[in-house]
């Protein structure tokens, strides 16, 4: 059976169009005091302007040896929970400070889809990834989806335990359709780092992403 | 004056020096990041809360701004860097002291740090004091065609010297504890090295600087321990030989004193080396005027001839492995209290003369790796974790014993440090192997596929020590 075949597009859909919202939840990346700027049922912004150069909505600062860290939206969308009791106290990082209703874009619904479409190649280990040198150097140069991998060509380098470790690729050849990492964060074991596109795969892509568009306000 | 110390590191040294806090009667406090959470450093203190909250997590060990904030909220007077991560930044040390609430930095003041944390000046001011070090740069490398150039010079001048096989060691400026070296063999093979420890660095230590020396084979690689004071006092507590490394120059298995004639036929007069790298590093340490712990690392050649490596600026891994073999009053010093002392101001209060050196002692650095698949690191569960209990023995560890417990994957895999020590070497030898015998380490990896550790390899490299 094809993948084609395997989507129920209907249901993925309309799974879609009852809940089209993903919940963000924000947590103290630091140390230190913290002080909110937002209450639950404001509207907040993402990054904007043409560069993606204006910082989203101020939610709150963090403040820890006199330096003021702000921490700012990056995604639009509402406020749906303040964890107001933290306000003026010290936290310790990684607490949970509130969390942000994020009305989905027809983008990010695709990528969502494409999640169980594209070939995903996973984290081996739990450790920090990089793309190899030289498939960074072709990302910088044409962009990702013009980058192909296939079986056995080096396309990361895993950070572990303090040592560099080159990961081979395994799997049906393609091109890097979608990055699911950020160089340097720490992958859990078996998280897809991306999604690859195998030829064979380019039509039901090209099919879902058309049916989204028009579908989809 | 009682003190409360704020713990700026993790895993076992965590837990060393908490216990020489609450053996001197110093308050401490811990703090950890969310892979750590079920390591013994934390679990063990975690359940005090309210205003006497021992252990607080943070986002990374390496945020100053977060250590210094929770030093302040729980009205810190110290902060003890451990080693590794703050313990030999200058710049941390100096930010640690010079401040409106300003706290004691339990390590060296921050100018020494300067002079000596950095193996680049540490070779400079020793170059002036006619001690010896490696021939290579003196100077962080940032240009490859500079940097091939050096290489070139290195490899020749081994050639003229009749050596065979010459080979030269890249290096990261900014690294230490072994991390970021690698060796070149032909000059061809220069470039991708000198780019990959280039990006090496640059990733781990915000500095893409290559240093480039001379690679001495045949060699053994020897330790001072010493300690100073704010009043001028300078001892030292011996000699330790860690030439047994894994492949990334990661300690394995260590000894003290450094050489033994029993061990080996040495073609020099062992005694009279160790007495020369004893008498150099507390020349060194007087004209910096050092004032902490201290480790001056050596590299001794087979035909005895010592250079000057580097100096760790900080309490070492290491450092119970000379304690064990000294004696003051009778009793082994524990070297972490005294560098606490110390750092509080306190004077040393005895002299070498006091100390008396008896023994052997050797260190096991347990690490969960694959050592015939280039010492790769392990990752899984640890299910059971079991050592034996003898008065001439001491482990010290972050792993519990009474639950299973999952290996982070963001730090090297060390799982004990185990020491033994006897009458002498032969005996020590002896009984590391019985020690090593009745270790029970089992654990999984998340694919069912057994634990590797390093024990075997550890057992099997105990007649090396202290020989060529």
């Amino acid at each position: 059976m094809s993948q084609q075949d395997t989507i129920n597009y209907d249901a993925v859909l309309s799974k879609f169009r009852e809940d089209p919202f993903a919940y963000v939840d924000i947590n103290a990346m630091h140390t230190g005091h913290i002080r909110f700027h937002v209450r639950e049922g404001d509207k907040v912004e993402g990054l904007t302007g043409d560069f993606r150069h204006i910082k989203g909505t101020l939610l709150c600062e963090l403040t820890r040896e006199r330096n003021q860290k702000p921490i700012h939206c990056t995604t639009n969308g509402e406020v749906s929970f303040v964890n107001k009791v933290l306000d003026g106290q010290f936290v310790q990082a990684g607490e949970k400070i509130m969390t942000i209703r994020h009305p989905l874009k027809k983008r990010e619904i695709i990528e969502q889809i494409l999640r169980d479409v594209l070939v995903p190649f996973a984290a081996p280990e739990k450790a920090k990834y990089y793309f190899a040198m030289d498939i960074q150097n072709r990302i910088e140069k044409f962009g990702q989806r013009s980058v192909s991998v296939k079986a056995g060509d080096e396309v990361f380098t895993m950070s572990l335990m303090k040592r560099d470790t080159p990961v081979y690729y395994t799997g049906e050849a393609g091109i890097i359709h979608s990055v699911y990492f950020k160089p340097g964060q720490s992958m859990e074991l078996g998280e897809p780092l991306v999604g690859v596109c195998p030829p064979e795969k380019v039509a039901v892509v090209e099919k879902i992403i058309t049916r989204v568009k028009a579908e989809w306000e | 004056m009682k003190a409360k110390i704020l713990i700026a590191n993790r895993g076992e040294i965590a837990i060393r020096i908490a216990k020489a806090c609450e053996d001197l009667g110093h308050d401490f406090v811990m703090i950890y990041t969310d892979a750590d959470k079920d390591s013994e450093h934390v679990v063990r203190y975690a359940d005090q809360t309210g205003k006497d909250q021992k252990v607080w997590r943070i986002s990374s060990y390496t945020d100053p701004n977060e250590i210094l904030s929770i030093a302040d909220h729980t009205s810190c007077t110290a902060i003890h860097p451990g080693y590794g991560f703050f313990s030999e930044d200058f710049r941390f040390a100096r930010r640690v002291t010079v401040r409106d609430r300003p706290l004691i930095f339990i390590g060296p003041k921050w100018e020494v740090i300067k002079d000596l944390g950095d193996k680049i000046n540490t070779k400079k001011v020793a170059n002036e004091l006619g001690i010896p070090t490696i021939p290579g740069t003196s100077a962080p490398i940032y240009n490859e065609m500079e940097a091939e150039s050096v290489a070139e010079k290195l490899l020749l001048e081994q050639r003229e010297q009749g050596i065979s096989d010459p080979s030269i060691l890249v290096k990261a400026a900014a690294g230490g504890g072994g991390m970021g070296i690698e060796e070149v063999h032909r000059l061809e093979q220069f470039r991708q090295v000198y780019r990959e420890v280039k990006n090496y660095a640059k990733r781990q230590f915000g500095d893409g600087g290559v240093l480039i020396e001379t690679c001495l084979r045949d060699y053994n690689h020897l330790e001072v321990q010493l300690l100073c004071s704010q009043h001028g006092e300078r001892i030292h507590f011996g000699t330790r030989n860690c030439t047994i490394q894994s492949t990334g120059r990661q300690k394995r298995l260590e000894a003290a004193p450094g050489f033994d004639d029993s061990c080996f036929n040495y073609a020099f007069d062992a005694n009279d080396v160790l007495e020369k790298v004893v008498d150099y590093s507390l020349k060194l340490a007087a004209h910096v005027r050092y004032d902490n712990v201290g480790t001056w690392e050596w590299i001794v050649a087979r035909n005895g001839q010592p250079y000057l490596l580097e100096v760790n600026t900080r309490i070492q891994v290491e450092n119970d492995v000379s304690a064990r073999i000294s004696y003051y009053k009778k009793k082994q010093p524990n070297l972490i209290r005294e560098q606490i002392r110390v750092a509080l101001g306190a004077k040393i209060g005895y002299s070498q003369r006091k100390i008396k050196f008896k023994g052997a002692c050797i260190e096991f650095r347990i690490v969960a790796e694959d050592t015939g698949r280039d010492f790769a690191p392990w990752i899984g569960k640890i299910t059971r974790f079991d050592f034996p209990k003898h008065d001439w023995s001491a482990v010290y560890t972050q792993v519990p014993s009474d639950r299973h417990y999952d290996i982070p994957s963001d730090f090297d895999p060390n799982l004990a440090l185990a020491l033994v020590w006897g009458d002498n070497i032969a005996q020590a030898k002896e009984r590391g192997r019985a020690f090593l015998e009745e270790v029970f380490i089992e654990g999984e990896t998340s694919a069912g596929e057994p634990m590797m550790t390093n024990l075997q390899y550890l057992a099997e490299n105990i007649d090396r020590l202290l020989t060529f």
